[in-house]
């Protein structure tokens, strides 16, 4: 588990909107070359921000990514 | 001789559709009343005339990437922009229609900075940074239309891991009273986030929330018992979802042995939203 490489590529995701596009047209492509384990980019690919955020993804920016973010909602009863 | 007249802290996720979103319709009564009260504080705040506002708040991973990540960062300057996210959602998307650029007090940011090295707290400094809903979630609900009182933002590490202790940041926040004191100026102080969410940072654990430590944590603020405040550890404020509270501490240690009254506290599962103002008169 690198959490620096997990974590270090979410901020990109969020801060970063060309390297976001690239990485919604080609994910493969766009995360080409990085230090990723195999779970965490499986976990990428797939968009599971679960997954990111228990191999070590901070919460906040697994719920703030545009276009990926975990969205957790709690109906009334 | 300079005086804080004014401390508060509260919720900093201050936005109606947001609850709405997550919660449903009682997320956005208890938000609204929440935010009313802190409006209330607000009225408080600029009756006192402050010449400042030391605003206490955590980074969202917004303001510092990844190069560094300090454990209290003071922003120094003239001014200070509100952070800009393109395609914002979520908490992100509070900021969106406020102001672009915010007055700083110049002068009292760099007293903070400059005697806390002297001291003995090695702060980092910022002349860049962004403010996040951290900051200005509650600066707007709290100024309205109004004129914003020059603001200090000051920033704690409340989530990346090692933070700084609790105790700590009280200290820190004595050395905030301190220079205050030696200072021409009244100084209003606020502390943002909070009270207890998202315990352990863990996705699947949203939702909860510790009501019975945030209780604990209001019953020794209001009976001003400040001594077992400062034997708190990160890793309990961690698994009680109270990471932010390093915010509440550092403020007070400011206005210690103040007692503070609770003007709002709200369970909402999800978060438990609070306000509470402390008796510095």
């Amino acid at each position: 588990m690198s959490r620096y490489a997990v974590n270090s590529l979410l901020y990109r995701l969020k801060k970063d909107r060309v390297f976001r596009t690239r990485f919604n047209v080609d994910p493969e492509g766009a995360l080409a070359g990085l230090d990723l384990t195999d779970a965490e980019r499986a976990a990428f690919l797939a968009r599971d921000m679960q997954r990111i955020n228990a191999l070590g993804g901070y919460l906040h920016l697994v719920m703030s990514v545009p276009g990926m973010a975990a969205h957790v909602t709690h109906p009334e009863p | 001789m300079g005086k804080i007249v004014f401390a508060a802290a509260m919720s900093h996720v201050l936005d109606p559709d947001y609850y709405q979103a997550a919660c449903g319709l009682s997320g956005r009564r208890k938000v609204e009343a929440c935010m009313a009260e802190i409006g209330k504080l607000g009225d408080t705040l600029l009756a006192h005339r402050p010449d400042a506002l030391i605003v206490v708040a955590d980074d969202h991973l917004n303001a510092f990437s990844f190069n560094a990540v300090p454990a209290i960062c003071v922003r120094i300057g003239r001014d200070v922009n509100r952070m800009i996210q393109d395609e914002a959602e979520a908490f992100d998307k509070v900021l969106d229609g406020m102001p672009e650029r915010y007055a700083l007090h110049e002068e009292l940011a760099n007293r903070i900075l400059e005697d806390g090295l002297g001291a003995g707290f090695d702060l980092a400094l910022s002349w860049e940074a962004p403010i996040d809903h951290a900051f200005l979630s509650p600066v707007m609900t709290m100024h309205g239309a109004r004129p914003v009182t020059p603001l200090v933002p000051i920033w704690i590490n409340c989530f990346v891991a090692p933070q700084p202790t609790p105790a700590r940041c009280f200290a820190f926040g004595q050395h905030l009273a301190r220079v205050v004191a030696r200072s021409p100026w009244n100084v209003g102080i606020i502390a943002t986030g909070g009270l207890s969410h998202f315990p352990e940072l863990l996705l699947p654990r949203v939702g909860e929330s510790d009501v019975v430590f945030d209780q604990k944590l209001l019953r020794w603020l209001t009976e001003g018992e400040h001594e077992p405040l400062r034997s708190l550890t990160p890793g309990e404020l961690d698994k009680a979802g109270e990471h932010e509270f390093l915010n509440w501490m550092a403020l007070i240690g400011a206005v210690t042995p103040a007692r503070a009254d609770v003007r709002y506290f709200g369970e909402l599962g999800r978060i438990n939203l609070a306000a509470v103002e402390w008796r510095v008169g």
